[in-house]
């Protein structure tokens, strides 16, 4: 490159765009209402797993239109606010000192959502978590200002096993992500299995890959030569589906049952279509055919027409959220962060999920939980589910004892 | 261990070894050559994988056309990059091309968003002749495919290399690009022109990556740094070196996972290390005077 000369062309270049940025900072500033209830909602909408971040966006802005249609909350306008949840701690105080947002909701990561549960007590903030399925959430780390509306990893390893104990399976092992998820999963799988079915024998030989491996060949290999009569599986997202397809390949299927903890998540489901094994037991956090009530049919017909898609659990789980905070703040008549507790705690709710508890002491939600076999269905691209199995959410949810919550 | 888990385990090391052969070996020779080192090769893969998608179920055509087609498509890519972006920073600093390449990650990474959203996708595998029965296991043909295509690659870019002048300008340019210039090679040509068949090669990996793995956003996340630990082992800029590094590579991911499950990932990342302390030119590279 020759010298970089300042010429009046490039001086009115630097101009205009700086003119352009200004404006539209201003056109910014002007559109924010002062009236509005203001919600943070934290997501992973970047990265590997953007998928799942903007599902809960779709969700959200759904739940929006509705609450807002409905007279807003206390008469005041909704507004979300959507972050990136990487970083936590600083977007949420950001949110909260800033943005000066009434109500935080979202994470999906539960490494996110555990370094960031300890630190809301000093924001004021409620922090309705809507997917991070991590026990401490709502166990060791929790805290008054955090609730949690979908369900957890042990209720999800719990209802998985509740299934597996009606089958003659004696010999189990697994294979899941090498991180804390894919570890407790195997383990709260084994003590509720333990706990229903005598005689059960879970094998040293396990298979914990890599979050994010790209080869499962070997650890397919491995659990074949496991003499397992069934595996557990906790892999999930584009883990999953790498797994299945190399599993199909090697005939792990034909050989083994495998229950898959989150086998039904649409985005699973709908990334292999005819690639999915039928007659595997698969569970999910939300299935948009269950419960087959009006709530539910509405729910899924609302989000088609919108977005022409399905909604996956954490579409609902996020929609959900924002519904329960609105409905607290409106009977609470304030969006005072006090106030709303008192209206979330023990509140009951009628999602499209099914009904659901915050229970008070964890401020964990108690809720049915869906598990099916994937069946082959002319109407759909995608594996379906046949039979479904709905398992009681007071049945999956581990009593208070036992969580390690302790709220000061 | 039996004779026949022996021998799937070594199948799956080495079809795993072989496509990461083909993809570090575009990583290695950029290098080689041009002494760039490109954060972006991932993301070219990735592409690679996405137009494979494009190509195969969007366009219903068959899996030979994507394996003629996209990698073509991703060197062109590749070649308006150096022409547009790297050929201007070469006389910088390393860190320049450093950024300029991890900003083109960035882009790739949200022009297939755009264009392809961020759920994952898949590649149906049905067209592959499905599996065969070897001692008694199912075994995919598809990897047996990935087996005999990547030596293929190798041994035509060895051809390559050795024998036609585009090689030979390649390794002259390698060995002292001064002197390459004031002989009177087109330097600038030279190096678009290794950037492109890098770039090439990076496509070909994310073709044949594409039947096996979750075609996302992030898959090329992975592969990068697996690209570069080949590279060092092998020696960055050796090609038969990274064939070899690739080859060790799949087999320790393999036989790894079946010995010492907990230590296997961090196997690579010690052979690298013993690498670069104790013979930073790789296991098989020369060292440079």
């Amino acid at each position: 490159m020759s010298n970089y000369h300042y010429s009046r062309r490039s001086f009115i270049k630097q101009l205009s765009w700086s003119a352009v940025g200004f404006l539209t900072a201003c056109n910014l500033t002007s559109t924010k209402d002062s009236q509005a209830v203001r919600v943070g909602a934290m997501y992973l909408l970047t990265g590997g797993f953007a998928t799942y971040g903007e599902f809960a966006r779709d969700g959200i802005n759904l739940a929006k239109e509705e609450i807002n249609a409905a007279g807003g909350i206390n008469k005041r306008p909704v507004e979300v606010i959507f972050e990136h949840e990487g970083e936590p701690v600083q977007t949420a105080r950001r949110l909260v000192l800033q943005e000066n947002v009434d109500f935080l909701l979202g994470i999906d990561s539960s490494g996110n959502a555990e370094a960031l549960v300890p630190t809301i007590p000093e924001l004021k903030r409620v922090l309705m978590v809507t997917h991070a399925a991590s026990p401490k959430v709502t166990g060791h780390l929790c805290n008054k200002y955090v609730f949690r509306c979908s369900v957890n990893g042990p209720q999800n390893s719990t209802a998985g096993a509740e299934i597996a104990a009606k089958e003659a399976y004696k010999k189990w092992t697994t294979i899941g992500p090498d991180y804390a998820f894919g570890r407790q999963s195997w383990e709260f799988f084994q003590k509720a299995l333990q706990e229903r079915k005598e005689g059960v024998e879970f094998l040293k030989k396990t298979a914990f890959s890599k979050l994010g491996a790209q080869d499962y060949n070997s650890f397919i290999t491995n659990l074949q030569n496991s003499g397992a009569d069934a595996i557990w599986c906790s892999l999930w997202g584009n883990d999953l589906v790498n797994f299945i397809r190399q599993a199909n390949d090697l005939g792990l299927f034909a050989q083994f049952p495998v229950y898959m903890e989150l086998g039904a998540a649409m985005e699973v489901l709908t990334a292999l279509g005819e690639q999915m094994p039928t007659g595997q037991w698969v569970g999910t956090r939300y299935w948009w055919q269950t419960p087959d009530t009006q709530i539910n049919r509405s729910f899924v017909e609302k989000f088609r027409q919108r977005y022409n898609n399905y909604p996956s659990y954490n579409a609902q789980n996020a929609y959900v959220g924002l519904h329960l905070l609105a409905a607290a703040a409106n009977d609470a008549g304030t969006t005072d962060t006090e106030a709303v507790i008192k209206a979330l705690e023990g509140r009951e709710y009628e999602a499209p999920m099914g009904k659901l508890r915050l229970r008070a002491q964890d401020r964990q939600a108690i809720v049915d939980v869906t598990w099916g076999k994937t069946v082959a269905s002319k109407d759909y691209d995608f594996r379906v589910l046949e039979p479904i199995e709905v398992i009681k959410g007071e049945s999956v949810t581990r009593p208070l004892s036992l969580t390690g919550c302790q709220m000061a | 261990m039996s004779v026949a888990t022996f021998v799937v385990l070594f199948l799956n090391g080495l079809a795993n070894g072989m496509l990461l052969f083909s993809i570090a070996a575009g990583l290695t020779l950029i290098f080689g050559v041009m002494g760039v080192l490109n954060f972006a090769h991932g993301s070219l893969y990735m592409l690679g994988a996405y137009l494979t998608y494009w190509i195969v179920v969007q366009g219903q055509l068959n899996f030979w056309v994507a394996l003629l087609v996209a990698p073509l498509i991703v060197a062109l890519v590749g070649g308006a990059i150096e022409i547009f972006c790297l050929r201007r920073i070469y006389g910088q600093d390393v860190s320049f091309q450093l950024l300029l390449t991890f900003a083109f990650v960035l882009l790739i990474e949200d022009i297939v968003r755009l264009l392809w959203g961020s759920a994952p996708l898949t590649i149906p595998q049905t067209q592959f002749g499905g599996t065969v029965q070897l001692l008694g296991r199912t075994y995919p043909a598809y990897n047996l495919l990935i087996i005999s295509i990547a030596p293929i690659v190798a041994i035509g870019l060895w051809a390559l290399l050795k024998w036609t002048r585009w090689g030979k300008l390649m390794r002259a340019a390698a060995q002292d690009r001064i002197m390459a210039g004031a002989l009177g090679i087109n330097v600038p040509r030279l190096f678009t022109m290794v950037f492109v068949l890098g770039t090439w090669l990076g496509g070909v990996g994310g073709v044949l990556a594409a039947p096996l793995r979750t075609i996302s956003p992030a898959m090329g996340d992975n592969v990068i740094i697996e690209s570069f630990i080949v590279a060092v082992i092998g020696g960055l800029g050796n090609l038969p070196g990274s064939l070899i590094g690739a080859l060790i590579i799949g087999q320790l991911n393999s036989f790894g996972i079946s010995i010492a499950q907990r230590a296997q990932v961090a196997f690579p990342f010690i052979l690298m290390a013993i690498a670069l302390l104790f013979r930073p030119q790789g296991f098989f590279g020369k060292v440079r005077r």
